[in-house]
């Protein structure tokens, strides 16, 4: 039994013929059973369902075929409540009235306020005069 | 597969972009019970646009500038209280979506009176009006290329009257 120190003062050529003095023997069919056991991965492998490569870009190409479809295509809108032009006129004239009369109702607060901001102001006048 | 779902889910969120406008909340609340909903269409605003006179009515206010600039309106107004806060809050969210600036709030009696516009100094792209009382929700949304100066000058004039 050598020691460590031993060991480690051998050359390499001298640990070369070592090993290959105390070779161990390679188990009869080694060789058969490690190719039958790669062939039956590479079956394996060929079974398993790989998914395809088109798919992603198949999918991609939808996705942006929906959204083209969705800018392009006309969008179907609602029917006209007005078939005749004036009576169309006659409702967004009607339309600009109930806009401004709620406009007037923001306005008349508006004066309210102005006046009633204005009092202190022309008491403060008369007291003055 | 995870660039798809996210794909997808960007294409979703464009939908929904869509599906927020003047147009998409007439179609969902027109046909609805207790509301009465108008659409004056591009077609029909051109068709207007052909009529020879269209100082018809009042002397003081002329409609024909922002009229002929018009290109839809939208009115909704419902009385259904089952919708009416439905209605209100899609129209809030197309409000905000659509980078629409206050123009006016008022509120007298119960009443809130929102106006909003969208475009620039020169030009208004788009008008909403959005009353709600109790029981009572209108909706009005004009779409275009309407100079703001007329616009505001027409709807002080008829306020005034």
């Amino acid at each position: 039994m050598k020691t460590l120190e031993e060991i480690e003062n051998l050359s390499l050529e001298e640990l070369e013929q070592k090993a290959a003095e105390n070779a161990a023997p390679v188990p009869d069919g080694l060789e058969r059973r490690l190719r039958q056991a790669l062939a039956a991965r590479e079956l394996a492998e060929a079974a398993k369902p790989h998914p395809a490569r088109w798919i992603p870009y198949a999918s991609l190409a939808a996705v942006a075929a929906a959204a083209a479809a969705l800018v392009m295509l006309p969008q179907r809108g609602p029917k006209d409540t007005f078939d005749d032009p004036l009576l169309a006129y006659a409702e967004v004239e009607k339309a600009f009235q109930t806009i401004s009369d709620k406009m007037a109702v923001g306005m008349d607060i508006v004066r309210d306020a102005e006046e009633t901001a204005g009092m202190p102001y022309n008491t403060f006048n008369k007291i003055q005069k | 597969m995870k660039r798809i779902v996210i794909l997808f889910a960007a294409l979703l969120l464009t939908c929904s972009a869509f599906a927020q406008n003047g147009k998409s909340i007439y179609q969902k609340y027109s046909d609805a019970e207790n509301v009465s909903a108008v659409y004056v269409s591009p077609a029909m605003f051109r068709m207007i646009g052909r009529i020879p006179d269209l100082e018809v009515g009042d002397d003081n206010v002329n409609l024909s500038p922002v009229i002929r600039a018009l290109t839809g309106l939208y009115i909704l107004n419902s009385e259904n209280p089952a919708i009416n806060d439905n209605l209100r809050a899609d129209a809030e969210r197309f409000i905000k979506s659509g980078k629409y600036e206050l123009l006016m709030e008022a509120k007298d009696s119960g009443e809130t009176v929102r106006m909003y516009t969208v475009g620039n100094d020169r030009l208004i792209e788009g008008f909403v009006m959005l009353a709600a009382e109790p029981g009572e929700v209108t909706f009005i949304c004009l779409d275009g290329q309407m100079p703001r100066k007329e616009f505001e000058e027409l709807l002080a004039r008829k306020a005034a009257d």
